[in-house]
């Protein structure tokens, strides 16, 4: 008997992805780092650490704590910048056949738009993820992703300058995640991928001091996964775009969750300190899963949630 | 690197809170260097959450070929704590070798070692490495502090390689009532070393970089930093250089060995 081939290609605004599975910005660095311990072929994509325009130092240390079923970090989007990117880390992910996004920040509005026209001229990058949500700066990033009208701004001005398909990175640190997933679907966004981190704290009770030196940080791993997947649950209902889920997924039925609260795909973060071959293993379980249940195509997962009466 | 389910050989227990943990390995820890590290992770726990990093004590060699390593570790939090109830035949996940190194000259004739408490881990296996490379072993001179006698791991180690020993404590119950900085300066001030490697408490690396910089030795010193990934992919291991900089270096990649003249300290 001949196996029907199982179906795990989706489409993520404007690019067609093999598999559901991405790894996150931030913990992936620049790919190339992971080439020894997997196939980055594998991927379904992959996004690489937040770029600006010039380099950016960081966040002085320390800048990571462990904590209960996660961990915090105020690494700050260090990052080598756009000329170093291009010139020094891209080049080492030649012949790598998965599609690269570049989570793009800026300090002001017109830096994100500067810095997405300037990728419009490298032709190995498939799409950009627009990040107005980090919590670790003091500009950019949260102080856009906060209120619908700022959103609104930097997508607006992105999408003037720039043909690639378009990602938006949404904060959970808001009143009302959809009213920002609205604002930035209006403006263009072709797809909109969250949670960002959870901004949270620890102090150090013997030294009384915070234990990070930014003193706040942001909460992620599976600490945060019950929160990402409302809010994926709450958006996916309210955009006509794909929605990217991101939150704490460890294992391929995190990742199925997430797929059937109504993300089209969804990308693997902290799991990839803890495991690096974790993304790896959740396809091959989602794969499992599908051929266990007969399922052909992962479209007949995706927002399939069921809420009829128990 | 590789990352790869490691079986344990043996766990024991070599002074109060202080283990020694055996485990096999792939033969590509047959290039590992000293000062390098592994990042450990119990499978299928979700507590500890973050992989702990423990630098190679040891490789276990069976007929001339690598086919494990040894960890020295002292129980410090919850991490260590589990480590320590592992049992023979369990399967631990690691991955490495990670990061640099100590970086060795032929031409150095003198060598101090400092090591302090558990920060002796690493400066066995160097220490076994500049006896293989040809080192003379009365040249390479170790300076070995802790707390107290208990704290006072792998004495034999060196001394079966023939390296001089200088062993100080902070309570007198074993060696020179001092700290192990103090025999350092003593032995500097009579004989330069053409290289100083340290690995303990920041306080002690402050003050064995000082010296080296009073008496103009190089001085390789191993750091420990949080860390969450061990090869470049989290960032947060950042560790200052010195003077002003666009940039910081991260102990994971561009240590845990470092140049003391090129970080803050």
């Amino acid at each position: 008997m001949t196996r029907k081939k199982t179906n795990l290609s989706v489409e993520i605004g404007g690019i067609t992805l093999k598999n559901p599975v991405m790894t996150a910005s931030g913990t992936f660095g620049y790919a190339s780092e992971f080439e020894h311990l997997m196939d980055l072929n594998r991927l379904g994509a992959f996004v690489v650490k937040g770029l600006s325009l010039e380099p950016s130092k960081g966040n002085p240390p320390p800048r990571i704590v462990e904590t209960a079923c996660g961990m915090l970090n105020a690494i700050g989007l260090e990052n080598v910048g756009l000329k170093a990117f291009e010139k020094e880390k891209l080049p080492l992910l030649k012949g790598v056949n998965t599609p690269i996004f570049v989570n793009i920040y800026g300090k002001s509005v017109a830096e994100y738009a500067e810095l997405a026209a300037r990728l419009e001229d490298i032709g190995d990058v498939s799409g950009i993820e627009v990040n107005i949500s980090c919590p670790n700066v003091k500009s950019g990033g949260i102080a856009f992703g906060g209120y619908p009208e700022t959103a609104a701004e930097v997508v607006r001005a992105v999408r003037k300058r720039s043909t690639r398909p378009m990602m938006v990175k949404l904060s959970p640190n808001v009143t009302d995640i959809t009213e920002i997933a609205r604002s930035v679907e209006a403006e263009g966004a072709n797809s909109i991928s969250l949670i960002n981190t959870i901004t949270g704290m620890a102090i150090d009770v013997e030294t009384r001091r915070p234990k990070l030196a930014n003193i706040t940080g942001g909460l992620s791993g599976p600490a945060i996964k019950p929160v990402a997947l409302r809010m994926v649950w709450q958006v996916a209902q309210v955009v006509k775009v794909p929605v990217i889920g991101i939150g704490g997924i460890m294992t391929a039925k995190d990742a199925l969750e997430f797929l059937i609260a109504g993300a089209s795909a969804v990308q693997i973060g902290t799991a990839n300190f803890i495991n690096p071959h974790t993304a790896i293993d959740i396809i091959d379980g989602i794969e499992a899963f599908m051929v266990e249940r007969n399922i052909s195509d992962i479209a007949n997962i995706i927002g399939t949630l069921n809420l009829s009466p128990r | 690197m590789h990352q790869e389910k490691a079986k344990v050989l043996w766990n024991r227990e070599v002074g109060p809170e202080y283990y020694r943990i055996g485990l096999t390995c792939d033969e590509g820890y047959s290039s590992a260097r000293p000062g390098q590290f592994i990042m450990l992770r119990f499978p299928g726990r979700i507590t500890p959450f973050l992989r702990r990093p423990f630098s190679i004590h040891q490789r276990i060699l069976t007929d001339g070929r690598t086919t494990g390593i040894e960890l020295l570790y002292k129980v410090v939090g919850a991490g260590t704590k589990m480590l320590s109830r592992v049992q023979t035949d369990d399967v631990v996940d690691i991955l490495g070798p990670l990061g640099n190194g100590f970086s060795i000259s032929n031409a150095y004739k003198n060598i101090y070692i400092v090591a302090g408490g558990i920060g002796v881990a690493p400066m066995v296996f160097l220490a076994s490495y500049l006896e293989e490379m040809g080192f003379n072993p009365s040249r390479c001179t170790v300076f070995l502090g802790g707390r107290s006698t208990d704290d006072l791991l792998c004495r034999d180690d060196f001394l079966r390689i023939g390296m001089k020993l200088h062993i100080t404590t902070d309570d007198g119950s074993a060696g020179d009532q001092c700290f192990v900085t103090h025999p350092l300066e003593t032995e500097s001030e009579k004989r330069r070393p053409d290289i100083v490697y340290a690995c303990g408490p920041l306080e002690m690396l402050k003050c064995v970089v000082g010296i080296a910089e009073k008496y103009a030795v190089p001085c390789q010193i191993s750091i420990e930093t949080m860390m969450a990934c061990g090869i470049g992919a989290c960032l947060g291991c950042a560790v200052e250089r010195k003077g002003a900089s666009d940039n910081y270096m991260h102990a994971c990649m561009d240590g845990p060995v470092f140049d003391a003249d090129m970080m803050k300290i």
